[in-house]
């Protein structure tokens, strides 16, 4: 029977205006029916590209300049465009990203679902109406009937989704690309599509294509993955062999450099160097050989093919790894810090007392207030000098809000803020000029957060300037050391923020948040906005200036991995509160809310043998909204253990050891006695 | 399992003791810094470059011009009215008698000179209207924007002519005239720059290091805004002059003997029913060039401010 | 959606009372007394007074303000002492013919304009792209009248295609209608200056569309080109046009001016010239003042009808 999918040896260029890309390079590969296969690697390597070039999408000045793209017995490379359509969304079909953005927002959904059915069988609208009812239940969209009517902007991110996927079964297509599909989602709503597409292939036998950089949706729900760097495939295995033999320096390194849950804390990352190579210009020899340690002359002379003794296990290199690396032979990069930090030692900084934010929501002309978003209700929290506090969550539960309480971008509507025990945002002028030295923040979006007119050296300068810290000489002199501490040259001074990459401009921005030597460093989201191999480089910076510096640090994460590898507590928040708090080893291995263990269960991690067992989906439902967040336990809507008493009274903190805290009325451990 | 053959430890720099800046955080791509960035997106641009080349030429032209063929202006010829181009007058006479050629170039200047005033006045006003009421925020914002609103439901042509029938006739007053009504979209832009400004995260940043209200200000909140400011002026100059054009047509431009590109067009029916091409098409030609080539640079301009913030 | 209408008529109304306030004060201060028009420039100081007094003309300027906007609510604009008619009566007589020219020129901009913007933005940087956009630019850059001009000249003086001026014998907005090429240069010249920003704008909002990801999704689909621009793109790109227009109403209606100058139709527009000359500043102000009216109408019409299109513009 052949392959439902099988590319072999092609290539995709895209011309611009004065180059040309070599998105893909010599890709083969195949995919059967009732088979999920994972097509894996950063941003650039290609991945989209390779799935639009299989459907004929490419953008502007794309093309396929060699190789064979076979649907079943059908050559799909150039056939021309009318016959291309007739195979779109009839027999393979696409998914993207975001679904917001894909979906047209002036047509009601049932129309746009309805629309292919409409194309391809050319059903009358009727028909074409039934089928697309029929397949949103397919896809468990609740309610479907009303939602025909409905917009997309009027549905929450995971039903789009839905709905998307919806659009791809319309006509029962043979073929699943699937680009990027939870990637933008928040993590309890991923594994809820995860499941589905795992459940649709089984019942409808599509061969689904899973594109993505995360290496943990790949890990439970393929039988194969495709490892591709630069534009070529540069190991294919069956999944399990790959996460535990595999054997190309680049598959080692990435799976190294992921921060996992049970993982050591006291170790660095693996860490790949440097960055991915331009594509208009690529490396003659191996492509990966700029960054690899292993690279000799002929790796950086002859590209290496991709074979195997085993044609279930290709991979191209010259000398090959074996096997993941042990991560116990290296060296401690927090030998000094003690592995579990006792808590209750350490002098209080930082106290969160009863904090609360609202945002006022509000409607008319003249611009009443009729409700407010409950951004932060009641947390409380402190945070020890020296010590990592990491906070996460999903998107709407208020850590970022959090944080801009924390460093004075926003005043709390309710409870304080203090430092060493004044409050310190309730001073004006001077007073409160020299009290912002010791908080800091080092934001998001590494684009945004940096003045773009500013050279690096004025950005960095600043902070001592505003201070009115140092003499000139003296400022130079620091800006070099810091800028020494981040791992970026000195010829960086002079340069403006745009001629840097994302993991650069993070560096950047994280040396000016340490210019002031500040006690309280708050880091929003440090590495969400970076590729998974620059991720690792930022992460063991952080870790190292952690040690260094011994300042206390607050990290925002909605990645619970990367959370628990920087942080010595964690606060786990939904919805503005805060339901659990506790170390690494509480929140991982003894956790006590509901909300917790679901997080930990759903987050996907790259082990499949971990992934394989997962078996229940650990919560439903959506998100409610922080406008009207539920009464008593905001968790109960999604909680399995929700009861009356959940509905009717808020659940406390309550002790579970030392250090360990959680709200809930049900818990999962034993409550330590009062 | 094999042992990594070089440390992976690149936060403490490897075994040779290289520091541990160079490789590890890849190599910095130099793309030229700030504004040169922009000048040479702009020099790319070659109608950019053609046009700023004919604005040039026609300030040369206009201002440079009559010294070099200085014509009379001023004394009515009956004599000579109406000639075609030819012999002593290079293209011909209007209705007055004064050589065409130069009459273009007087009118040139006041078209430039009004054009570059009232844009400059426009751009100063609803600069400044439009960052207070962005930093202010609240009420004055709000009352400082329903004035703009209020004002720009008035079309500007009519207010003009009408207080054009008591005040007109020089440079200064037709600049103050038109300057004093053009401010109104360069206060909402201005404005609206500065909301989304204020709340980028590089403000926030010079906030949580204690910078006061006056540094963001001047530091970081102007220089962002300055490139849409540019962009307007430029623009603010293309549509004064053609506003002046209108004015000019209509009778209500400049006293006698003063003259502008309208006001010598405002006999334009009369000319092309008898047949004077010379007094129209010239004229009318050289008004679409100078509008077109500042069109085409204030494009430009944007473009190359725009490929600037946009780059990664 | 009736709350809105209703809160934005309000404010509407209120921005109309700021305009008819800044135009009573210009009124005032250039024209306080129409006394020397009905009297004569000659008058004597004492007769002027009397006449002042008679018709209320000495009574405190907020006092006066009040009448005139009480007139104003009356639809009553004033009288025009020059024409010896009340200003009301003259625009009723040419607001048809205004009307007409204007809405043919509106409809004839949109029908080029919204296909050449599409067929730009799918067609972007070749040759075709480049004409139209160059001829854009030119046509952007050209003070109307000069439009005109050249085609009073070519399609009229020199070719005879068309009169260079409308004929005295087109009174009424159906006789202009019945008479096409009466009125093809003037409706050409209005429209030509719309074409050109809008076609502008409309390739912008097509481009920033075909760059959307539903787009890619509807082409995943297996829809042909012109399907995905029939279904799918029009309706988003045509959005932002909505506003547009009306925002161009004032441009409009100075256009509308310049044309009927040029042309000689008697419509609005040239009653405003003709009142230019003469310093009739009833006339001329009454007209400013419709003016900024039909711009905040036309604004709360694009508003409204940006909220019916666009199902995520929820007005409530």
């Amino acid at each position: 029977m052949p392959a439902a999918l099988e590319v072999d040896n092609l290539s995709t260029h895209i011309k611009l205006s004065r180059s040309t890309v070599q998105a893909v390079g010599n890709v083969s590969f195949g995919l059967d029916t009732h088979e999920t296969v994972g097509l894996v690697g950063e941003s650039g390597c290609g991945k989209s590209m390779l799935g639009l070039s299989i459907l004929g999408l490419l953008p502007n000045g794309g093309h396929i300049i060699e190789g064979s793209i076979k649907l079943g017995d059908r050559e799909l490379v150039g056939l021309p465009d009318a016959d291309l359509r007739r195979l779109r969304g009839n027999e393979v079909a696409m998914i993207f990203q975001d679904s917001l953005s894909s979906l047209n927002p002036t047509k009601s959904i049932g129309k746009q679902v309805a629309e292919p059915v409409r194309l391809h069988r050319g059903a009358s609208k009727k028909e074409a109406y039934d089928r697309a009812l029929e397949v949103l239940e397919l896809v468990g969209l609740p309610q479907p009937r009303e939602r025909l009517r409905d917009f997309p902007h009027q549905l929450s991110g995971g039903l789009r989704q839905r709905v998307m996927i919806a659009i791809a079964l319309a006509c029962e297509p043979k073929v699943l690309l699937a680009d990027e599909p939870t990637t933008a989602l928040d993590v309890t709503i991923q594994a809820q599509i995860l499941r589905l597409l795992d459940d649709l292939r089984d019942r409808l036998g599509m061969a689904t294509l899973l594109i993505t950089h995360d290496m943990g949706v790949v890990a439970g729900r393929t039988s194969r993955i495709n490892v591709m760097y630069a534009g070529r495939i540069v190991e294919s295995a069956e999944t399990h062999e790959l996460f535990t033999g595999m054997r190309h320096p680049y598959t080692q390194s990435l799976l190294g450099s992921i921060p996992r849950l049970e993982q050591d804390a006291t170790k660095p990352l693996v860490s790949i160097p440097g960055l991915p190579p331009d594509l208009t210009n690529p490396p003659a020899g191996c492509r990966f050989a700029p960054r690899c340690s292993r690279a000799t002359d002929q790796c950086r002379a002859q590209e290496p093919p991709l074979t195997g003794e085993d044609p279930n296990h290709l991979f191209a290199c010259w000398h090959p790894v074996e096997g993941p690396i042990n991560l116990t032979s290296q060296m401690r990069v927090v030998a000094e810090r003690a592995a579990h930090l006792d808590v209750r030692a350490l002098k209080p900084l930082l106290q969160i007392e009863n904090a609360v934010r609202e945002y006022p929501v509000t409607a008319g002309v003249l611009k009443r207030k009729v409700a407010s978003v409950k951004a932060v209700s009641d947390v409380t929290l402190t945070v020890g000098e020296g010590e990592a506090l990491g906070l996460v969550g999903e998107s709407g539960c208020g850590k970022t809000t959090l944080g801009k309480l924390v460093v004075g971008i926003e005043k709390p509507d309710g409870g304080r803020i203090m430092l060493a025990g004044k409050e310190v945002f309730r001073n004006r002028g001077r007073a409160l000029r020299l009290a912002r030295r010791d908080l800091q923040m080092m934001f998001q979006d590494p684009y945004a957060s940096l003045d773009p007119r500013m050279r690096v050296q004025a950005s960095l300068r600043e902070p001592l300037v505003v201070q009115g810290i140092g003499t000139a000489r003296e400022q130079d002199q620091k800006m070099r050391t810091m800028l020494d501490e981040v791992g970026l040259p000195l010829s960086a001074l002079e340069r403006y923020p745009h001629e840097f990459s994302g993991g650069q401009r993070q560096r950047i921005a994280l040396a000016r948040a340490l210019m002031l030597e500040p006690k309280v460093v708050v880091a929003d989201e440090p590495v969400s906005a970076l590729d998974v191999s620059i991720r690792s480089q930022v992460l063991n910076l952080m870790k190292r200036l952690q040690a260094e510096h011994g300042m206390a640090s607050i990290v925002i994460s909605h990645d619970l991995a990367v959370v628990k590898y920087l942080a010595d507590r964690i606060g786990v928040m939904y919805l503005g509160k805060l339901v659990e708090l506790g170390t690494g080893d509480d929140i991982y291995r003894r956790a006590a809310h509901p909300y917790t263990d679901a997080l930990i269960k759903t987050i996907p991690v790259p082990d499949p043998a971990a992934e394989s067992a997962k078996t229940e989906i650990a919560i439903r439902g959506e998100l409610p909204s922080p406008i009207t967040p539920p009464s008593g336990c905001r968790f109960r809507t999604r909680c399995p253990r929700a009861a009356s008493i959940c509905a009717e009274q808020e659940p406390p903190l309550r002790q579970f050891g030392p250090g360990h805290q959680a709200a809930c009325h049900f818990p999962l451990q034993e409550a330590a006695p009062a | 399992m094999t042992e990594p053959e070089a440390p992976l430890l690149e936060g403490l720099g490897d075994a040779a003791g290289m520091p541990i800046g160079a490789p590890e955080g890849g190599e910095v791509q130099i793309i030229a810094s700030g504004w040169n960035l922009a000048l040479r997106e702009f020099f790319d641009n070659k109608l950019a470059v053609v046009g700023l080349v004919v604005i040039v030429f026609f300030i040369l032209f206009c201002f440079i011009g009559p010294l070099f063929d200085s014509t009379n202006q001023t004394l009515v010829n009956p004599l000579n009215t109406d000639l075609a181009p030819g012999g002593h007058y290079l293209l011909g006479t209007d209705e007055h008698g004064f050589d065409e050629f130069g009459r273009i170039m007087l009118g040139g200047q006041t078209a430039l000179e009004i054009g570059f005033f009232a844009a400059a006045i426009a751009t100063v006003l609803g600069t400044l209207w439009g960052a207070i009421a962005g930093l202010a925020g609240g009420l004055v914002d709000g009352i400082m924007m329903r004035i703009v609103d209020v004002l720009l439901s008035i079309p500007l042509l009519f207010l003009v002519l009408v207080l054009a029938t008591k005040y007109s006739g020089t440079v200064v007053r037709l600049s103050l005239l038109i300057g004093l009504f053009s401010w109104l979209i360069p206060a909402r832009l201005v404005r609206g720059e500065v909301l989304t400004l204020r709340t980028r995260d590089f403000v926030s940043a010079s906030r949580v290091m204690g910078a006061n209200r006056r540094r963001i200000v001047l530091r970081h909140l102007i220089p962002n805004a300055l490139s849409v400011v540019i962009v307007n002026v430029t623009f603010q100059v293309a549509d004064s002059i053609l506003i002046l054009a209108y004015i000019g047509f209509l009778g209500f431009g400049l006293q006698f003997p003063s003259t502008s590109w309208g006001d010598m067009l405002g006999g334009a029916q009369n000319y092309v029913t008898e047949g004077y091409w010379w007094l129209v098409y010239p004229v009318g030609g050289c008004l679409v060039v100078l509008v077109l080539a500042t069109n085409l640079v204030g494009d430009a301009l944007r473009d190359a401010f725009d490929v600037r913030l946009r780059r990664r | 959606m009736m709350g809105y209408i209703i809160r934005r008529l309000a404010t509407a109304l209120i921005v109309v009372l700021g305009v008819a306030a800044i135009i009573f004060a210009l009124l005032h201060w250039l024209a306080p007394s129409p006394a020397y028009d009905v009297l004569g420039a000659k008058a004597q100081p004492a007769a002027v007074a009397s006449w002042n007094k008679l018709h209320g003309y000495d009574r405190p300027e907020i006092v006066q303000f009040f009448s005139y906007l009480g007139d104003l609510v009356h639809l009553n604009f004033g009288y025009s002492y020059k024409l010896s008619q009340s200003v009301s009566a003259l625009f009723k007589e040419n607001a048809g013919r205004s009307a007409y020219l204007t809405l043919a020129a509106l409809l004839l901009s949109l029908i080029i304009a919204v296909p050449l913007g599409i067929m730009q933005a799918v067609r972007r940087n070749t040759f075709g792209d480049y004409t139209f956009t160059t001829l854009n630019f030119v046509l952007y850059s050209m003070p109307s009248f000069f439009l005109g001009l050249i085609l009073i000249q070519f399609l009229a003086l020199d070719w005879g295609v068309f009169p260079p001026t409308v004929s005295d014998s087109i009174t009424t907005a159906w006789q202009a209608f019945d008479h096409p090429t009466q009125l093809a240069l003037p409706i050409v010249t209005l429209a030509a200056i719309n074409v050109a920003s809008f076609s502008r704008y409309m390739r912008s909002s097509a481009l920033d569309n075909l760059a959307q990801d539903y787009i890619r999704l509807a082409r995943a689909k297996g829809l042909s080109q012109r399907a995905v621009l029939f279904h799918h793109l029009l309706r988003n790109a045509c959005l932002p046009m909505i506003t547009l227009i009306g925002l161009s109403i004032p441009t409009l209606l100075a256009g509308n001016l310049l044309t009927e100058y040029l042309f000689n139709y008697p419509g609005l527009g040239l009653l405003f010239y003709t009142a230019l000359g003469n310093l009739d500043y009833n006339v001329l102000l009454a007209y400013v003042i419709l003016g900024a009216i039909l711009t905040v109408l036309g604004n709360l019409i694009a508003d409204v009808a940006i909220s019916i299109a666009d199902p995520r513009v929820r007005l409530d």
